[in-house]
């Protein structure tokens, strides 16, 4: 991300999330925060709880953010933000929480001739993630209709092109869905442990035969020991939690969506 | 396999679809998923790191270093560069893959007292890592990332705090320390678990080959085999040159090293130089008594206290008279004590101690800042007095300062005086860059000592020519430990790899 992506990105944050920006320019920006945004990313829960329990008057903080200290006069102080800075990552896992679960629907005209009809979807974008001694990631944005079952994968990507609102058009009518809005995540779960059974796991294998190797090194040492040291037990756990596979599966966000 | 998944989601979706919660904002949900998408990690390999450090320009060889232990070592490795070339970085960058990876969460740093506090700044400001260092009353539980000596580690309670812990990734810096396998440290971190791995060190081998054995036998028993095989094959009895090879080749599968000249950086050059000196006739009879005395008493006669004596005679009257009166108590027979009582009545009338005076030429030819190192304090004060007679102004350092003294002589040293004298103690942990002449006023007994020392000064950022004189007595126990030093490098370029000069290079083919 370079500074420009990232300050575009805090700007949008603060205004979703309603923070006026009272200052700054393409490089730099002071936010007044808002009670909520404070409390999540000034890290003070006992001032809050103070202010809270005295019944004080809320004083959410004012702060700087610089997304280019070379491009702005000396004068400006304030924190600067730049990709892989802890304030950039607390924002988004900020973002994540604010951002997990959406009802949408799709914009239609509102002419009184016609009555357009919205299906109900299930989007949900799981991260995969393989992990031995190296890690892997990989991201499916699936979405199931809930009135037929089918599923698609890319769902994320395909809402691109489509007017979503979060209020649905007068004109209109919902269909009612057939598959639960829960049943339908498990069956999407079923469908991503499904495409984790279909690919190719060379890699879980390869990290075996290095584990294998490095535990025969291990047996070569201790080898004609009769009663094995603590540490040959610890080397050994070692290896295990160093090598063995292992699969995560977790959700970014998902919602329901009523779409043409 | 294994998958693991949480429910979390599943019961906040629930709650909002039965109307019990608010729905999210749109926009905060597709930035989430397009923070995601851009952060994910497509591929096993290579290195995410650079990318979050925009404020870091890793060396190319650092990078390199930082791939290889990941790729090809599997996050287990001693990691040798010669001094100056930036072991740190590459452990910081190490650590920071596999904290992105989500493979580290909970790391145990040990490092001398004396770099903690280097480790712990580096590791927040150029890595924004939250490494915190460990004091008495810190409760380990609740940071990730803990630095800590080596000294508290191995002591209860500590010891028994870090192993109820469970930590991902353990990084031992100065690993050399660990050559000895009796030591309580030793003992300490072969107990402790290690997933993943580093050892920092320039010079895994001092003294001999057993040394690079147990370090190896720390990071992956075995991989050297066991005790009785490796002596039969490797002890120095048996020394073949293909044996060298094979040796070398293992330990290059669990250790990376860099050299100076291999990095493509411009490195200034050292010009060692051996410098001969001879006593005055006084000091060598007073040197002769001294080797008389193991025939005169028994006193004396254990080689430790005899070698330590001859060199410090080496090094000045000062420090012999130290020791020397200290066994003197130890005598009991008249006859022992009137022989004792005549060598330090002659050592005392000494006027003239040679090496320092040849220190004193070198420095005012130098006409430049210099530092000494010597191994004994009666001399440090010695010399900074003999200097001071000769209008040198000069000021002591040594291991035990604390940090703010340690920074006040770096900066007297680098704005005010011409020379620092520094005892041994006080060879790592400090970076003299623009100090460019080294005296190594007594040598030690081993060479990689004598790496550190110039390590203080050669190494990154150091623009000129690094000087290097070290000073040799003739027909002295000083021309052993000269031969024995070159010995020492001999083992280590077997199976270690090439060193940059640390004596002058003519010896070598003696």
């Amino acid at each position: 991300m370079y500074p420009q992506q990232v300050h575009d990105y805090l700007q949008k944050f603060f205004k979703e999330n309603n923070c006026e920006i009272v200052d700054g320019n393409e490089h730099y920006m002071t936010v007044q925060l808002t009670v909520d945004i404070d409390k999540k990313i000034m890290n003070r829960p006992f001032h809050w709880q103070y202010i809270e329990n005295t019944n004080g008057v809320p004083d959410p903080a004012q702060i700087t953010l610089i997304t280019d200290q070379t491009k702005i006069s000396r004068d400006i102080k304030g924190e600067v933000v730049h990709f892989g800075s802890p304030r950039l990552s607390q924002l988004f896992q900020t973002t994540n929480q604010l951002g997990a679960y959406v009802q949408m629907y799709e914009k239609v005209l509102n002419n009184l001739e016609t009555r357009p009809i919205l299906t109900p979807w299930l989007g949900v974008n799981y991260k995969i993630s393989y992990y031995c001694d190296r890690t892997k990631e990989m991201l499916h944005s699936l979405g199931i209709n809930l009135m037929t079952g089918e599923v698609i994968n890319g769902f994320q990507e395909s809402l691109a092109t489509k007017e979503l609102d979060v209020q649905k058009s007068e004109r209109a009518f919902l269909l009612p869905y057939i598959i639960k809005p829960l049943r339908a995540l498990d069956r999407l779960d079923a469908v991503v442990e499904n495409l984790i059974q279909q690919d190719d796991h060379t890699w879980a294998e390869e990290a075996k035969g290095r584990w294998q190797k490095d535990q025969a090194i291990l047996e070569h040492f201790y080898a004609g020991v009769e009663n094995k040291p603590e540490c040959y037990d610890m080397e050994k756990k070692a290896l295990e939690e160093q090598y063995e596979a292992r699969i995560k599966i977790d959700i970014i966000n998902g919602g329901l969506f009523y779409m043409k | 396999m294994i998958i693991e998944r949480s429910s979390e989601w599943k019961e906040g979706f629930t709650n909002r679809v039965e109307n019990q919660e608010q729905w999210d904002n749109w926009t905060l949900y597709k930035m989430s998923y397009e923070v995601v998408k851009d952060n994910l990690i497509t591929d096993f390999s290579g290195l995410q790191s650079p990318k979050y450090l925009p404020n870091l320009t890793p060396l190319a060889h650092q990078l390199d270093v930082a791939e290889t232990v990941i790729t090809r070592m599997n996050g287990k490795a001693i990691l040798a560069d010669e001094v100056g070339l930036g072991k740190t970085i590459e452990a910081g960058l190490i650590l920071k893959e596999y904290l992105i990876r989500g493979l580290v969460k909970k790391v145990l740093i040990l490092a001398p007292a004396s770099l903690i506090n280097q480790w712990v700044e580096e590791l927040n400001y150029k890595f924004y890592i939250p490494a915190i260092p460990y004091k008495k009353n810190t409760s380990i539980d609740y940071y990730d990332v803990i630095v800590m000596s080596m000294d508290t580690a191995k002591k209860s309670p500590h010891k028994e705090l870090i192993n109820a812990q469970n930590y991902d990734m353990i990084i031992i810096d100065e690993a050399h320390k660990l050559k000895n396998h009796k030591t309580k440290i030793y003992e300490f971190v072969q107990g402790l678990k290690k997933k993943f791995c580093l050892l920092l060190t320039a010079t895994p081998v001092q003294n001999n080959v057993f040394e690079l054995f147990y370090l190896i036998s720390l990071l992956k028993p075995g991989h050297l085999g066991n005790y009785e095989t490796f002596q039969s094959s490797f002890s120095a009895s048996k020394h073949s040159l293909e044996h060298d090879e094979y040796l070398r080749e293992l330990v290059n599968q669990v250790m990376v090293r860099n050299r100076r000249e291999e990095t493509g950086i411009e490195w200034t050059s050292r010009r060692v130089q051996t410098i001969p000196i001879e006593f005055t006739d006084e000091e060598r009879e007073v040197y002769d008594l001294i080797l008389e005395l193991k025939n005169v008493s028994s006193v004396f006669s254990g080689a430790f206290s005899m070698i330590t004596l001859q060199k410090e005679m080496c090094s000045s009257k000062e420090a012999t008279y130290l020791t020397l009166t200290k066994m003197r108590q130890n005598c009991t027979n008249q006859e022992e004590i009137d022989f004792v009582d005549g060598i330090i009545q002659k050592l005392m009338t000494l006027e003239i101690n040679s090496k320092a005076e040849k220190a004193y030429e070198i420095i005012s030819k130098a006409n430049d800042k210099v530092i000494i190192f010597t191994e004994y304090k009666a001399s440090q004060v010695y010399l900074q007095w003999y200097l001071n007679s000769k209008g040198i102004t000069s000021v002591p350092f040594n291991g035990q300062f604390n940090k703010s003294k340690r920074d006040y002589m770096k900066h007297l040293f680098k704005e005010k005086f011409q020379v620092l004298i520094a005892t041994e103690s006080g060879g790592e942990g400090i970076n003299l860059q623009f100090c460019h002449h080294v005296i190594n006023y007594d040598l030690p007994w081993n060479p990689m000592k004598l790496e550190q020392r110039i390590g203080r000064v050669h190494r990154l950022g150091q623009e000129h020519d690094v000087h290097i004189y070290n000073l040799a007595i003739e027909n002295t126990i000083e021309k052993d430990i000269l031969d024995l030093l070159y010995v020492k490098l001999d083992v280590f370029e077997k199976v270690v790899g090439e060193l940059d000069d640390i004596l002058s290079t003519y010896k070598k083919t003696i």
